[in-house]
């Protein structure tokens, strides 16, 4: 009887280990570490007096704030981890982001069109956008990285030719989406952005598990040739993940100018980056076929707090950008890790005979 | 002849985790002569060249070359000993010049610079040497398959080589290319380079061998000199297995024609008609190259054909997409499960559902369903593993292949092709899978088997339609199913067109 015990106790103690080395387990176990060394750090500076006391981590105005400041970046990740479970990337999303925004932004600031039809085109531009983009990547073999890249500079061009480098103001024209909250102390406010964003993750978490679209990603981006063989459109299929990530661009791109009351040229820069680091932080692998939404979500929190702790600790932020470099690189060093061991048990198993 | 030797094997042995591939081989090649390797596919041919070249470690035994143990071989350390080997599929720079090609790695420089009048000289020299009409300077992409070969010779001919292996370099050669290439071959042993030469075509190891060893099943056979030796022997030789001590499978009854393929051509296959009936299973015999995958491709809408046209229980369908084929009852479990059968990374749960997906036009799943019918599955082919959440690349080569026939089992399709379905599964494994082949039949489905595994194609088969070069040659009852009457239909039999 105690020997079964024991059995099953190493049994269960051999699954944790394993599931810990798992790799979208592994990296997002070392970023909350390093947030939780970070909080820490915040609170001692604080403790001594150092920085402004209202900016503390864990007060609740800044937890709302942190909340808001991540639900752009969380829905164009809903989007990516769609792209990246099918094998592809997407580098224009940023971009993208930005030059829906100014389009809506100037159409709003003319003030001749009812703002559903301006809601309407910045949608349809996005998805016709990603379609075209989806387009030529499903139908050649040309690589998701290049073609989005391309894409990403084309969109920076449109950025500049509407605002012609300046802002465009639209005051208070738009911020149902972006500014109205739930407020549930004076300090602790539940904007709506931040429930959008948690609403469409759990959509999307549904429809990954109870629809044929969602099991029939991950089969798309883990073995190609096997998905087509099985009756998968897979041409189609690419083409219209491509289009769905369009409208989280075009959902993010209404936050953000609803939430700034400006379409800026620059609103988009450097989006892409952390919109990929957060998914990938989040365990989902660059090469397809695995992951989920909630790994991208924990993601964009947690390299959303680490950036917020980092400004809380007055560290210069062109820091930041180094920080989330050098975390991309070793989430993904960490997955390629535990990865290799476990290949190295199960190589044996796998070679065929020549 | 000279009877030097320079190249000898002796007691290898070399077993893959599950399959002993050599045991006790002995081998040796003399200098200056053209030794063939003749065996059915997968006797240990290829093998047998990856431990020459070093692409392989032998478990035990020994490899001398010109007379000097070689421990630890390698590819690198093999080249420098001067064993050169040119593989089936070539293996040169196609963007670069031929004379680059030619001196890859080896280049003659000065001071760090080019000396390229020099490399070029020599490029000439070798290439008239050969007979080419081959310019240093062509780009080697934009030549043919056959001259693509020659300048694979050139190049291990530049290398000083002592032995040169050959491993099926004809194997999409004309006429002409061929006859040149043997010419080449001949050439370079009369000036003392030993020449390995790996071929399925008997009548070009006729025409260039000195010497003939015949490998099956990982034992050498026998060594022949070739005054000695006549096709029929080799043959019986090639073949000769005890056909007895294999599976032996239950008599079905066959019922009306279920499936009618009409005069399918293109993707490698010229006008390939055949019938299959309800319970029967029609096996396709072929070396490898002749086309009967590609068929496979073609009826399943993986490639377009150029012409052909499909009846299933005597309507016509159109199938331009495996999305047609499935909706039609059609189900191919392909040679390679691990890059087109299944997706690795994933769990039995998930590969078993994907192909029933494309059954019906239901928007939803349930993940109930699922686990229900993956868990039928696995219990009734007998998969080894704990649960249906295990990843596939964890299962064993038997088991993996039997997730991949739960794919197509879950859409009941009532047509099924199995390219290779027992490739590089133990003997086991390969008897339950006859089994549940045989159940298939049993309920009345129609298989087509394209299988190199002659004991398994006889055993299994109601008929066997042979391929040879995109062709159907041979339409062979079971009476008349022999593995000598097989072979010769496949590699010709000495005639050739």
């Amino acid at each position: 009887m105690i020997k079964k015990d024991l059995v099953n106790e190493k049994k269960w103690e051999n699954a944790l280990t394993k599931k810990l080395m798992h790799h979208e387990n592994s990296s997002i176990l070392f970023v909350l570490l390093l947030v939780i060394a970070l909080v820490v750090l915040a609170e001692f500076f604080l403790a001594r007096g150092m920085v402004f006391k209202d900016l503390a981590f864990l007060s609740s105005r800044n937890i709302s704030s942190v909340l808001q400041q991540v639900s752009i970046t969380g829905i164009l990740a809903i989007g990516m981890t769609l792209v990246m479970l099918m094998g592809g990337i997407d580098l224009s999303v940023g971009q993208l982001m930005g030059f829906i925004g100014v389009l809506m932004a100037s159409l709003i600031k003319a003030g001749n069109l009812p703002m559903w039809s301006i809601v309407l085109i910045g949608m349809s531009t996005a998805i016709v956008c990603e379609l075209l983009m989806g387009l030529i990547i499903s139908r050649t073999k040309l690589e998701s990285f290049i073609v989005s890249l391309g894409f990403m500079s084309i969109y920076q061009g449109f950025i500049y030719l509407i605002t012609n480098g300046r802002e465009i103001s639209i005051g208070d024209k738009f911020e149902f989406i972006g500014k109205t909250s739930i407020n549930i102390t004076s300090n602790f406010k539940i904007f709506s952005s931040v429930i959008l964003y948690v609403l469409l993750t759990v959509i999307v978490w549904l429809a990954i598990k109870y629809t044929k679209f969602g099991r029939r990603l991950y089969f798309v981006g883990g073995n190609e040739n096997s998905a087509f063989l099985a009756g998968i459109g897979v041409k189609n299929f690419k083409l219209w993940v491509y289009g769905l990530n369009g409208f989280f661009v075009s959902i993010a791109s209404m936050i953000m100018i609803s939430r700034l009351s400006t379409g800026g040229p620059n609103m988009g820069q450097g989006k892409e980056i952390d919109v990929i680091a957060s998914v990938v932080v989040g365990g989902t692998a660059m090469s397809g076929g695995k992951g989920n939404v909630w790994g991208a979500l924990i993601g964009v929190i947690l390299l959303g707090c680490i950036s917020n702790a980092l400004n809380i600790l007055g560290v210069n932020p062109y820091y930041q950008y180094v920080m989330k470099g050098g975390l991309i690189v070793l989430s993904v060093f960490i997955g390629y890790y535990s990865g290799l061991r476990k290949k190295s048990k199960t190589r044996l198993n796998q070679r065929s005979i020549a | 002849m000279q009877s030097e030797t320079i190249l000898e094997m002796d007691g290898i042995s070399k077993s893959f985790p599950g399959v002993k591939v050599f045991d006790n081989l002995c081998f040796d090649v003399r200098k200056g002569e053209v030794h063939c390797i003749c065996g059915e596919n997968g006797a240990g041919k290829s093998t047998l060249i990856k431990i020459l070249s070093g692409a392989h470690m032998p478990d035990s035994g020994t490899i001398r070359i010109d007379g000097r143990v070689v421990e630890n071989n390698t590819p690198h350390l093999a080249m420098g000993l001067g064993v050169q080997t040119i593989y089936q599929e070539h293996n040169l720079f196609p963007l670069l010049s031929v004379y680059e090609n030619l001196f890859a790695g080896n280049e003659y420089t000065k001071g760090g610079l080019l000396r390229k009048s020099e490399m070029v000289q020599k490029t000439s020299e070798i290439l008239a040497f050969l007979n080419s009409d081959i310019s240093p300077f062509d780009i080697v992409g934009q030549l043919g398959s056959g001259e693509q070969k020659t300048v694979e010779v050139a190049r291990a001919f530049i290398k000083e080589s002592k032995v040169i292996i050959l491993d099926e370099p004809t194997a999409s050669f004309s006429q002409a290319e061929i006859k040149n290439l043997l010419h080449i071959v001949k050439k370079l042993s009369s000036e003392g380079i030993s020449i390995i030469y790996i071929s399925h075509h008997l009548e070009e190891v006729f025409e260039i061998a000195d010497r003939v060893t015949v490998i099956r099943d990982g034992m050498k056979i026998n060594t022949y000199n070739i005054k000695d030796l006549d096709e029929c022997t080799l043959i019986n030789d090639m073949v000769g297995r005890d056909v007895c001590s294999f599976f032996n499978r239950e008599k079905v009854d066959i019922g009306g024609i279920k499936f009618e393929a009409t005069d399918f051509s293109g993707n490698g296959v010229s006008n390939v008609s055949f019938v299959v009936r309800e319970g029967e299973l029609v096996g396709f015999s072929g070396m490898v190259g002749a086309g009967r995958s590609e068929l496979a491709e073609l009826l399943f809408g993986v490639k377009k054909a150029d012409t052909g046209s499909i009846k299933i229980d005597g309507k016509d369908v159109r199938i331009d997409s495996p999305i047609d084929a499935i909706l039609n009852g059609m189900c191919f479990i392909t040679e390679d499960r691990q890059s087109t059968g299944l997706s690795l990374q994933h769990s039995i749960l998930s590969n078993s559902n994907i192909a029933m997906y494309s059954k019906d036009n239901k928007r939803f799943v349930k993940p109930s369903d699922d686990l229900r019918v993956a868990q039928k599955y696995c219990k009734s082919m007998n998969v080894v593993s704990p649960t249906v959440h295990q990843k596939v690349s964890l299962l064993s080569g038997g088991n993996q292949q039997k997730v991949v026939l739960a794919k197509w089992f879950a859409t009941n399709g009532s047509i099924y092709i199995f390219d290779e379905p027992t490739r590089g599964i133990d003997i086991g494994a390969k008897e339950e899978i006859y089994k549940i082949m045989t159940q298939l039949l049993k309920e009345g489905k129609s298989i087509i088997m394209i299988s190199s595994d002659m004991p398994e194609l006889i055993a299994m088969s109601d008929r066997v339609l042979v391929m040879r070069k995109g062709r159907l040659v041979a339409d062979i009852p079971k009476d008349e199913m022999t593995e000598e009457n097989i072979l010769k239909f496949s590699i010709g039999g000495g005639s050739d067109d």
